[in-house]
């Protein structure tokens, strides 16, 4: 057990901090929280052309997914330098993109899955050249995700898609869809799936944004009204279309903690000084709770080192699944302890009268999206319980 | 950050292990409730690791952790962690014989009040094994480290039979042994914590497997428990609470090891991650045993008992938690 990394990790920090100083736009520097997100949404395009260009200046110099061949956006970096790389764009607050689907999802299982056309999407989806969206969540397929109904079709050379997706983000960005369809109505549910790339320009596609709890939007729900798909656009075998679901930044997967991580202490920080601001640094149970919040998002932040070891070592970490819940429900403690702190004033969203926009109620608000989106809580103890400790199903 | 083991430490985990696998089964801990001699023969084994007590960190832990899992009653965290490390903090030739586990020995610091930190009242309290060791040695609030000669000691009863706490007068007949600057008994202090902290993991793992274990077995409806959902969300909380505090533990061994300017505030993060896993897995785990786990003749109330008594020492959780906020908040 060590607390440094070695030489090597140290030069590539330092590459990286050079690049940074040279390269990064003030946009990037500014630190986003859920607030900043909510008031960004429902005017216009989600992706401003700032992050554009920035995605882009990260793809040409290497450090885009510093573990990809350059040719993919990166430098062929080993496992604990993409530590390292995460764990600096966190400190940092410096998003590299701010559209996740095409360079952390759908790269991944085009060059995993994808015939040689397929794979040769994956350069532009990284460098964020090309939009695209993930076509999974429906309204009765949630949580129970292989109970998806979208139905495709094939006749002929073609595919025609039937249906409705929910919770698609990006949609109304995005040229390009990944979509998961029923194909075989009549297997168990997990064998009858199939992926297809979808253009979004197809007739018979339409996007309504949809508007979530605080206002804002940056999901859409898109209906599919007879889309015809070239058959070339199925992804992997016809009905294997599962097994994809698991595909994403497997190299990455071991770091994804520290942006969580950093947002958490980013928050204690912001606690502490609206303790001050609101005149209670001094209040013994103010003083307490943050102590606990802190020891929390610490002791999360050695969990993930640890978990990082364990997959350093070859050995599938279930940390993740543990950092996932852990940190989404105490990132949503946080707001609340924000809240608290202002007292009658934690619900006050009027610029000129809170001293922070309602940073705290608002990011609570936005905080359930962390704890329902990819898992939702629940679906985490239930995988925790049943692939790590082995109970059994209920 | 590198939590990997080496290949020392592994077997270190492994032997010892397996030697308290043997030599400390619940019937000793039962024993040594109504008779502390009942622990001398387990002690037999131990001593010879006394070394550890002022050796790396990381290792101390490693062994701390399957004393926990056993709620081995046995003066090592006294004599080993406390009393060595002050003796080598002072340069003292009382050292040689309490590192070869020939002697044991106890340090009468916190006050009645409870805080691990000089002070000058006539009796000291929580002093560990004050009755059973050879040694018992004193800090008075000059720094002045002395051996009492007739430990006058009273037995403080504890929900935690497992390790018997004393008051000691200390203005009793003492011989001087030298002097500990506040510096250095704080880092005595902290190692001890961290120590205690990987016991508690160890303790907090063990009522765990327990309940796990026993969600798998046991039957009702027709089915095993430990296939509802509301047992398996249990199970899954305490699980993460007792690997964030494994976790933390360690980072905190680390930063004692390697000097690390973080070392203050990741002692208090161990020792409160460690209280929060400790008792969560006591009160989970009596929860999900049911009727069982509220006898005297299961075994879990040991560990539960241990759970508490270690969370209560050497600083409750809450306590760290307001020391945290104390560095955070310097300013405030």
């Amino acid at each position: 057990m060590h607390l440094a990394w070695g030489e090597a990790e140290e030069t590539f920090r330092a590459d990286l901090l050079a690049f940074l100083d040279g390269h990064a736009p003030a946009e990037a520097r500014v630190r986003r929280d859920f607030a900043g997100n909510v008031r960004a949404g429902g005017d216009g395009s989600l992706i401003p052309q700032w992050a554009r260009d920035w995605q882009a200046t990260l793809f040409d110099h290497g450090w885009m997914i510093p573990g990809y061949p350059p040719e993919l956006g990166g430098r062929n970096a080993t496992p604990v330098q993409t530590l390292v790389y995460l764990e600096e764009m966190a400190n940092l607050g410096i998003p590299r993109s701010v559209h996740f689907p095409g360079y952390a999802i759908v790269a991944p299982t085009l060059l995993d899955f994808g015939t040689p056309a397929q794979q040769s999407l994956a350069p532009a989806a990284i460098r964020g050249d090309t939009v695209w969206c993930i076509g999974m969540s429906e309204p009765n397929a949630g949580s129970d995700l292989a109970g998806l109904s979208t139905r495709a079709v094939l006749d002929g050379d073609n595919f025609v898609i039937n249906g409705q997706k929910v919770w698609t983000s990006y949609a109304m960005d995005a040229q390009l869809c990944c979509c998961y369809v029923r194909t075989d109505p009549d297997a168990p549910k997990h064998k009858g799936i199939s992926m297809l790339i979808v253009d979004m320009s197809t007739p018979g596609i339409e996007v309504r944004p949809l508007h979530h709890l605080t206002g804002g939007a940056d999901f859409a729900e898109v209906f599919f009204t007879d889309v015809v798909v070239p058959r070339e656009n199925l992804v992997g075998e016809l009905h294997d279309g599962w097994r994809l679901t698991q595909g994403s930044l497997a190299h990455e997967r071991a770091g994804l903690w520290v942006e969580s991580v950093a947002r958490l202490e980013q928050s204690i920080a912001g606690l502490i000084e609206l303790a001050s601001i609101m005149g209670v640094a001094d209040d013994p149970v103010v003083r307490r709770r943050i102590g606990e919040a802190s020891q929390r998002a610490t002791s999360l932040r050695a969990l993930g080192y640890k978990g990082f070891t364990s997959f350093a070592q070859g050995s599938s970490a279930p940390e993740h699944s543990y950092l996932k819940l852990a940190s989404s429900e105490l990132g949503k403690a946080l707001f609340e302890l924000g809240m608290e702190i202002q007292g009658p004033y934690g619900t006050v969203i009027d610029e000129e009268r809170s001293p922070d926009a309602g940073r705290w109620v608002l990011g609570l608000f936005v905080s359930f999206a962390n704890t329902i989106a990819g898992g939702s809580s629940e679906i985490q103890r239930n995988i925790i319980a049943q692939r790590v400790l082995g109970l059994p199903r209920s | 950050m590198d939590f990997a083991l080496t290949e020392d430490q592994e077997l270190l985990r492994e032997s010892t292990r397996a030697l308290l696998a043997a030599e400390c089964p619940t019937t000793l801990v039962r024993a040594h409730i109504d008779d502390v001699a009942a622990a001398a023969p387990l002690w037999v084994h131990l001593r010879s690791f006394s070394e550890l007590g002022v050796g790396p960190t990381v290792d101390l832990c490693l062994f701390m952790e399957e004393l926990g899992f056993v709620c081995a009653p046995s003066p090592f965290l006294a004599s080993a962690v406390l009393a060595a490390a002050v003796l080598a903090a002072i340069g003292s030739d009382q050292l040689p014989s309490v590192l070869s586990g020939e002697q044991t020995a106890t340090l009468a610091l916190a006050g009645p009040e409870g805080s691990w930190v000089l002070n000058d009242g006539p009796f000291k309290s929580f002093v560990p094994d004050a009755a059973s060791v050879d040694i018992v040695l004193a800090v008075a609030s000059d720094g002045v480290v002395s051996r009492l000669e007739v430990p006058e000691v009273r037995r403080l009863e504890m929900i935690d039979p497992s390790r018997p706490l004393y008051d000691v007068r200390v203005d009793g007949v003492s011989t001087s042994l030298g002097v500990i600057s506040s510096d250095a008994l704080s880092r005595v202090v902290s190692r001890a914590t961290v120590a205690l902290a990987a016991e508690m993991v160890g303790t907090a793992r063990r009522l765990f497997a327990m309940s796990l274990d026993y969600a798998k077995d046991r039957v009702q409806f027709g089915v095993p428990i430990g296939s509802f959902q509301a047992i398996q969300h249990k199970l899954a909380d305490m699980s993460l609470d007792v690997e964030r505090a494994w976790s933390a533990v360690y980072y905190a061994a680390m930063t004692i090891d390697a000097d690390d300017p973080d070392r203050a505030r990741a002692v208090h993060v161990a020792k409160a991650a460690a209280g929060e896993a400790a008792k969560r897995a006591a009160k989970d785990g009596i929860q999900i045993h049911g009727g069982i786990g509220y006898t005297w003749e299961h075994d879990l109330h040991l560990f539960m008992r241990r759970a508490f008594g270690a969370e209560s020492l050497l600083g409750t959780t809450g306590w760290h938690h307001d020391r945290l906020a104390d560095l955070l908040m310097s300013d405030g």
